[in-house]
């Protein structure tokens, strides 16, 4: 019985594997190429097929995490009708979109200033995002703590200049969150849009300046379109990472966020096909977030419009 | 005239504000770990080196540091093994599976990494290695591989091909003439994906915060947990010792090639 199952595998596996040497001109590469894909298919594309798997599963009895082999879409009614997981997901998507809009717009700024720069100090600013982005999550996004806290360096330095009588209440709090979250996006913001940047032709702004455009109009009309498809890639990546950020929100936000509520329903809760089917559900809210801001985006790069 | 020096100091204060903003949290992270009192304040009203002499004598801190050493170590290895052969294999032909290879690798950089934690977690539940450190390198192989694959393309595709087509024509076999002709032409470019593969792995918390159990948490795990209690400037020692590491692998990467080059990869 089982060697029969095993001459369909390898049956399967033949037939899957011929067209795909017909297709390329080199049985190495694809030999090459073999471990990488095998390992996507086994930790990255079997993993998520068993997620999708629980979410359509009952929840379990008393002190399992999920009946087995059952079916059910109570999990996705439970998250598509109850107030709290929306209250949640809303959350989520409102420090992803602010996170987002300031990280790029921030980081355009700054990868324009990279580009510009030369020698030491193009340097130096390239090495003040690049320790940040290669620095734990959890180092980053304390520090903010001392720094924003009701009692912390901020308003301690306001209150003694005599700006402020009571102290701002930013940690925690959603604006603290959201600085947070920034500080966390933003070195892969700039090196996206610099990465473009740095193959784009400075003489073409030079140019509109001595055609009588202003500096800002310049950069607006030539700069930004020609740096789309790097703002795209910003976009994306802060979009992607403030929606699911955890770290932040948990250690200078008041609220919770999606991420720290799938984390408690699963190592606290034991409510797996729930936590599931709200990962399922913000996977595919993202991508329709995700493939929204592509679309508006794309229809302003590419090409430089004279208006 | 006015205008111009306006709009350039505007500019010049805008990105020095940036550049403020990018390192202070490291800097507090660093003040503060030389503070005196068991509370973190920013700036410390006394210094001390109390805490990095508490330090060596933690023994959970230490088994982290072991930890965290052997798990980047083991994606440094998996990571570049797999990074370097799919880049090489899809220069040599890049046919259907190449194209479909850098979506594939990419994806994973884009779901957040805590719905990764729950699906490994569940996922390895089955194979019994849940808290192992197989479970924690397969899981940081999966963030590390797309640098280390991103940054060995580019580096390929700088390489002179024929090169190759010479060494093969004058009769090298497919291994040695790889050794002798195209390795010495990459090895910093290898080097630097496997720093950063080390890097993201030593960095990384979220999946490792699900995967992980006691004995084979990781030094982020460890902080994280500490801090879910309260702030105490031992978390700063221990960040203070991470920021170093990331500095010394930057210096180092920069060094095999340059750091604008290395800034490109990172994106």
């Amino acid at each position: 019985m089982s060697g029969n199952s095993n001459a369909t595998a390898s049956g399967a596996i033949e037939r899957l594997w011929k067209p795909l040497v017909a297709r390329s001109r080199s049985k190495r590469a694809l030999l090459l190429m073999a471990p990488l894909v095998i390992f996507e298919l086994l930790i990255f594309v079997a993993p998520f097929l068993i997620l999708l798997r629980i979410s359509v599963s009952e929840a379990g009895e008393r002190g399992t995490a999920y009946a087995e082999g059952t079916w059910s879409a109570d999990a996705y009614a439970n998250v598509l009708t109850s107030e709290v997981p929306r209250e949640v997901i809303v959350h989520s998507f409102t420090i992803g979109l602010i996170a987002t809009a300031i990280a790029v717009a921030v980081g355009l700024l700054y990868a324009y200033a990279i580009w510009r720069a030369d020698g030491f100090t193009k340097s130096l600013l390239l090495f003040s995002v690049v320790l940040p982005l290669l620095t734990t999550l959890v180092v980053k996004t304390y520090a903010f703590r001392p720094l924003l806290s009701p009692t912390g360096t901020l308003n301690s330095l306001l209150e003694s200049v005599g700006l402020l009588s009571t102290p701002l209440e930013i940690v925690p709090g959603l604006a603290g969150a959201i600085v947070g979250q920034v500080y966390i996006v933003l070195p892969y913001a700039v090196l996206a849009i610099y990465s473009v940047l740095a193959t784009m032709d400075w003489q073409l702004v030079e140019a509109a300046r001595d055609l009588g455009a202003s500096r800002p109009r310049s950069v607006l009309e030539v700069v930004v379109p020609q740096a789309m498809p790097g703002i795209i890639v910003a976009t994306v990546i802060s979009f992607a990472w403030s929606v699911g950020s955890y770290a932040a929100p948990f250690l200078l936000g008041d609220d919770v966020t999606f991420a720290m509520r799938v984390e408690g329903q699963i190592l606290r809760d034991f409510q797996w096909p729930t936590a599931t089917a709200l990962s399922v559900v913000m996977i595919a809210a993202m991508l329709v977030v995700i493939s929204a801001l592509v679309a508006v985006l794309s229809r302003f790069g590419g090409e430089v419009e004279y208006a | 005239m006015r205008r111009e020096s306006l709009e350039t100091a505007l500019f010049r204060a805008g990105y020095l504000v940036v550049f403020a903003f990018m390192l202070l949290p490291l800097a507090v992270v660093v003040v503060t770990s030389f503070g005196a009192s068991g509370q973190i304040a920013f700036p410390p009203a006394e210094f001390s080196l109390t805490w990095y002499e508490s330090f060596f004598d933690q023994t959970d801190w230490l088994r982290a540091f072991d930890n965290s050493l052997l798990v980047g170590l083991g994606t440094a290895v998996v990571a570049t093994i797999l990074g370097v052969t799919a880049a090489f294999g899809q220069e040599i032909d890049d046919g259907l599976v190449g194209r479909l290879l850098a979506p594939l690798v990419l994806l994973p950089m884009l779901i957040p990494p805590v719905i990764f934690g729950v699906t490994l977690l569940v996922y390895f539940t089955e194979f019994d290695l849940q808290g192992s450190y197989v479970s924690l390198i397969l899981a940081h192989t999966l963030w590390a591989t797309p640098l280390v694959y991103f940054v060995m393309r580019s580096v390929f595709r700088r390489f002179d091909w024929q090169q190759l087509d010479a060494a093969h024509d004058l009769g090298a076999g497919p291994v040695r003439s790889f050794v002798h002709v195209v390795l010495p032409n990459v090895k910093h470019g290898i080097f630097v994906g496997a720093l950063l593969a080390f890097i993201v792995s030593l960095q990384e918390f979220v999946m490792a915060l699900f995967l992980s159990n006691h004995t084979t948490e990781t030094i982020p795990v460890v902080a994280w947990n500490q801090l879910r209690n309260s702030l105490s400037p031992m978390v700063s020692v221990v960040s203070t010792f991470l920021i170093l590491i990331s500095l010394g692998a930057i210096l180092l990467a920069a060094a095999a090639t340059n750091l604008n080059w290395l800034s490109k990869q990172l994106s």
